[in-house]
């Protein structure tokens, strides 16, 4: 009896122990500040909380930089990390706040737009908790977030998602995913205040285009694209079209589903007056038939098991030895993102956003994401913000 | 690459079979395969880093903490009806009205079952709810024991595939970008088939040794009666009912509170007194296997994963020749299911999705199909989860492969359904057009 107590009570101090050592780099990961630094162009900082009170005080609220232009003109808004897993759009909006110049118009930019899912971490599927940019002062380090936001943030889930205002049924688990809660409401669930903030700032400030970057999949039809509903469509063609002929790179438009509901390219559209798109990149590390997940895969995006699926024909973008870098990933987001405001402009002379500093394509592929990014510890002093 | 990850899953597979030699129980020697891969994996490939392993057990076993939290709560809530003396109450009710209409009985038990999985998205709901009542009712009707637990482990599984919620097609909706639309008549026409099928054909040969076997349905307490039995079941959907009928009213309470909240109208109604303290306890007692087994899967997959096992299995069945995936899927969309749960409908049935979809099938109806076949895993080995649940509400203790071979006929036929919905999606795109 004595024994057994004994044993009970060494295997309980063992679980303890794996826990603790296993669930302290988890704490540590939620409560990691990744540095931000205010390039030049950045006139002021809010809160999202400010168009959504909701939000006020809660792991869901995120930082909203400004960059005013000294003349008036048309304005866009930028998100990153819609989805945390896919964290290209929250490299990209670093690079725009970092050395964005606007001298037309006004730029919002939300590089953290779900920053309870960039706190959160994706259990079952094994993928670092951090990942490091290599630049010429060292690397800077970013947290791997998830898809959605973290449960201590916002649970239960309900057993299935109700889309407002649809009624669309959706899983349960896209209660949590901030782009699938579209355009959200005041008073509801914690995602769905944070999409509602970003929609009050686009009515309010009269946003013209609304640019949500994500990333997806090779092996994911939608990829490597533009979303667009019928709206934004011909600024979209011509700003892939142009890429293209100008830059190299492909970057086709999808329409975007007018049935699927909850969607940022489907719902900024129909209750505002802004030009949403969505922009996707592949990236090679979200697919599921791939070696482990490993930082270096996620840099590079080389994978022998793709490389073999694309000799057969099995993926929907182009892929060969030299895999799809962070740089090509990031260099199309920021190109894309520019044409398109470029576009938008040629259009709408009275609505112009004139923005310039930030790199593109090719300059990116050349020098890297990293050179992009200032050392944060010899940054001017109030430049540095912590997310 | 390929090689590394192999000898990292020899060696998976080599600690689960020393750890089953040397008779420690499913739960164990799952542990010992991931944590043995874990290690593995580190040494071979240096992925995990050693320094990380612990990180990705403990990670990977909050992968289900969500589904182990309805599990309790649910069996709980019905361990609480039952003692209350309502389970012994309904059943001697639904056997003096239905004991002579055979077909009707089977038929409308075969609902009761199907209702809380369809409402759920949860076959395990669906047994921990009205499993032990259904099971009691089919045994006075003369069905065998052992056929008696394929016939809830098929319907449970089918009510699980079941609209309005069926979880399959929603992750494969949310990771292919495909709405959750029109399966109300894609899933809904082929499960009622398929379960009055199955209850008919295990059911309807009526023995009376086995009617005789069936320990005789206590009394009810005085006291008892239909308000007290249904009240707290009315609680329960009324909870889950109020979130669809008023979604941006109701609080979300999700699952598990919503068990809660019946469990603790069941103990206010009933006309006995229960020692709640004890019975938390024996809940938690008999529920450690599967709670635990949940907990590994997670920790399994996590370490399936960052050593590359899990990509190399997708990579496998994604790049099997059109024909051949075709015979294999009947045995590959279940036994992901049996060693990942729902794991591998993202693992296997993400990439199936775009891959047939960019063939020319059509998506929605193929994701139907597909989720008619996954539930058939839930009896397999490893987790096994809804055919041991079958087996406990059941009072089944015989040989588990005895039990799966007794579900053979109906294995057979949704498997053939399932697949003929894949194979012939297309021309079934009306199903989805009627549903709209």
């Amino acid at each position: 009896m004595r024994r057994e107590a004994t044993v009970k009570a060494s295997l309980a101090a063992a679980l303890a122990g794996l826990v603790l050592w296993g669930g302290l780099p988890l704490y540590r990961h939620r409560h990691f500040g990744v540095p931000v630094v205010k390039g030049p162009g950045v006139t002021a900082v809010l809160k999202l909380s400010e168009f959504s009170k909701g939000l006020e005080g809660t792991a869901a609220d995120t930082t909203v930089f400004v960059l005013q232009g000294k003349e008036p003109g048309g304005r866009a808004l930028v998100m990153g990390n819609t989805h945390a897993s896919e964290p290209e759009g929250m490299l990209t909006a670093l690079i725009f706040i970092e050395h964005a110049v606007v001298e037309k118009g006004t730029l919002y930019v939300i590089p953290f737009f779900n920053a309870s899912a960039g706190r959160n971490t994706r259990p079952g599927d094994g993928y670092p908790l951090y990942f490091d940019v290599p630049t010429e002062w060292g690397s800077k380090r970013f947290r791997f977030g998830n898809r959605d936001a973290s449960p201590l943030d916002q649970w239960p889930d309900p057993d299935v998602t109700v889309h407002y205002p649809t009624k669309q049924l959706l899983s349960y688990i896209d209660a949590r995913n901030t782009n699938r809660t579209w355009p959200g409401r005041p008073g509801g669930l914690p995602m769905e205040r944070v999409t509602f903030g970003a929609m009050e700032l686009i009515r309010r400030e009269k946003v013209d285009l609304a640019i949500d970057i994500h990333g997806a999949e090779t092996m994911f039809p939608v990829t490597n694209c533009i979303v667009a509903p019928e709206k934004s469509v011909r600024v979209a063609t011509m700003a892939a079209l142009t890429v293209k002929a100008a830059e190299g790179f492909e970057s086709h438009v999808e329409p975007s589903p007018p049935r699927f509901h909850g969607l940022s390219h489907r719902e900024i559209g129909d209750h505002s007056d802004a030009l949403p798109f969505l922009l996707e990149a592949p990236i090679p590390f979200l697919d599921q038939p791939t070696g482990p997940k490993t930082v270096e895969f996620f840099l590079d995006g080389k994978d022998p098991f793709l490389l073999s699926l694309s000799k057969k024909k099995k993926l929907f973008v182009p892929y060969d030895e030299t895999g799809w870098s962070l740089e090509k990933r990031v260099g199309q987001h920021c190109s894309t993102t520019l044409e398109i405001f470029r576009q938008f402009s040629r259009r709408n002379a009275d609505r112009a956003l004139v923005v310039k500093g930030v790199p593109r394509y090719a300059e990116i592929l050349e020098n890297g994401v990293g050179h992009y990014y200032a050392d944060p510890s010899k940054a001017a002093p109030g430049t540095v913000l912590r997310h | 690459m390929t090689l590394q990850i192999l000898i990292i899953l020899a060696v998976m597979i080599a600690a689960y079979a020393l750890s089953k030699a040397f008779r420690l129980s499913v739960e164990l020697s799952m542990f010992a395969a991931a944590v043995m891969g874990g290690i593995a994996g580190a040494f071979v490939a240096a992925t995990p880093a050693a320094g990380d392993l612990a990180r990705h057990l403990v990670e990977g076993a909050s992968t289900y903490l969500d589904v182990i939290l309805v599990f309790f709560t649910a069996t709980l809530f019905m361990t609480i009806v039952s003692e209350s003396g309502g389970v012994s109450y309904a059943v001697r009710t639904a056997l003096r009205v239905f004991g002579r209409k055979r077909l009707a009985a089977l038929l409308v038990l075969m609902v009761i079952v199907l209702i809380p999985g369809a409402l759920t998205g949860a076959g395990s709901v669906s047994l921990l709810v009205v499993g032990a009542p259904v099971a009691l009712a089919l045994g006075r009707l003369g069905v065998p024991r052992k056929k008696v637990a394929a016939i809830l482990f098929i319907v449970a599984g089918l009510s699980a595939a079941a609209p309005p919620v069926n979880i399959w097609a929603m992750i494969l909706c949310a990771g292919t970008a495909i709405p959750y639309v029109g399966f109300e008549l894609t899933l809904g026409i082929p499960v009622l088939l398929l379960g009055s099928f199955t209850v008919l054909v295990l059911g309807w040969k009526k023995d009376p040794a086995a009617a005789a076997d069936v320990p005789d349905v206590p009394e009810a307490p005085a006291g008892m009666n239909w308000w007290r039995v249904l009240t707290p079941f009315v609680v329960f959907f009324g909870l889950i009912a109020a979130y669809r009928l008023w979604p941006f009213r109701a609080p979300v309470l999700g699952l598990a509170l919503p068990f809660v909240f019946a469990g603790a109208a069941a103990l206010v109604v009933s006309p006995r007194k229960i020692a709640f303290l004890r019975l938390s306890r024996e809940t938690v007692a008999r529920l450690l296997p599967l709670l635990s087994t949940m907990v590994v899967v997670g920790m399994l997959q996590q370490i399936m994963t960052v050593t590359g096992v899990r990509g190399l299995l997708s990579f496998a069945v994604i790049s099997t020749p059109l024909v051949l995936l075709f015979l294999l899927l009947p045995v590959i969309i279940p036994f992901s299911e049996g060693v990942l749960t729902y794991g591998g409908a993202a693992i296997i049935g993400i990439p199936l999705i775009w891959y047939l979809d960019s063939l020319g099938f059509h998506a929605t109806v193929v994701i139907a199909g597909l989720s008619l076949l996954w539930p058939l895993g839930d009896g397999l080995p490893p987790t096994a989860l809804i055919g041991r649940l079958s087996n406990m509400v059941t009072g089944y203790t015989g040989s588990y492969r005895g039990f799966l071979a007794s579900t053979w006929l109906p294995w057979l036929v949704v498997t053939a359904v399932g697949m003929l919905m894949v194979l012939f999606s297309s021309r079934l795109a009306f199903l989805v057009r009627w549903s709209m």
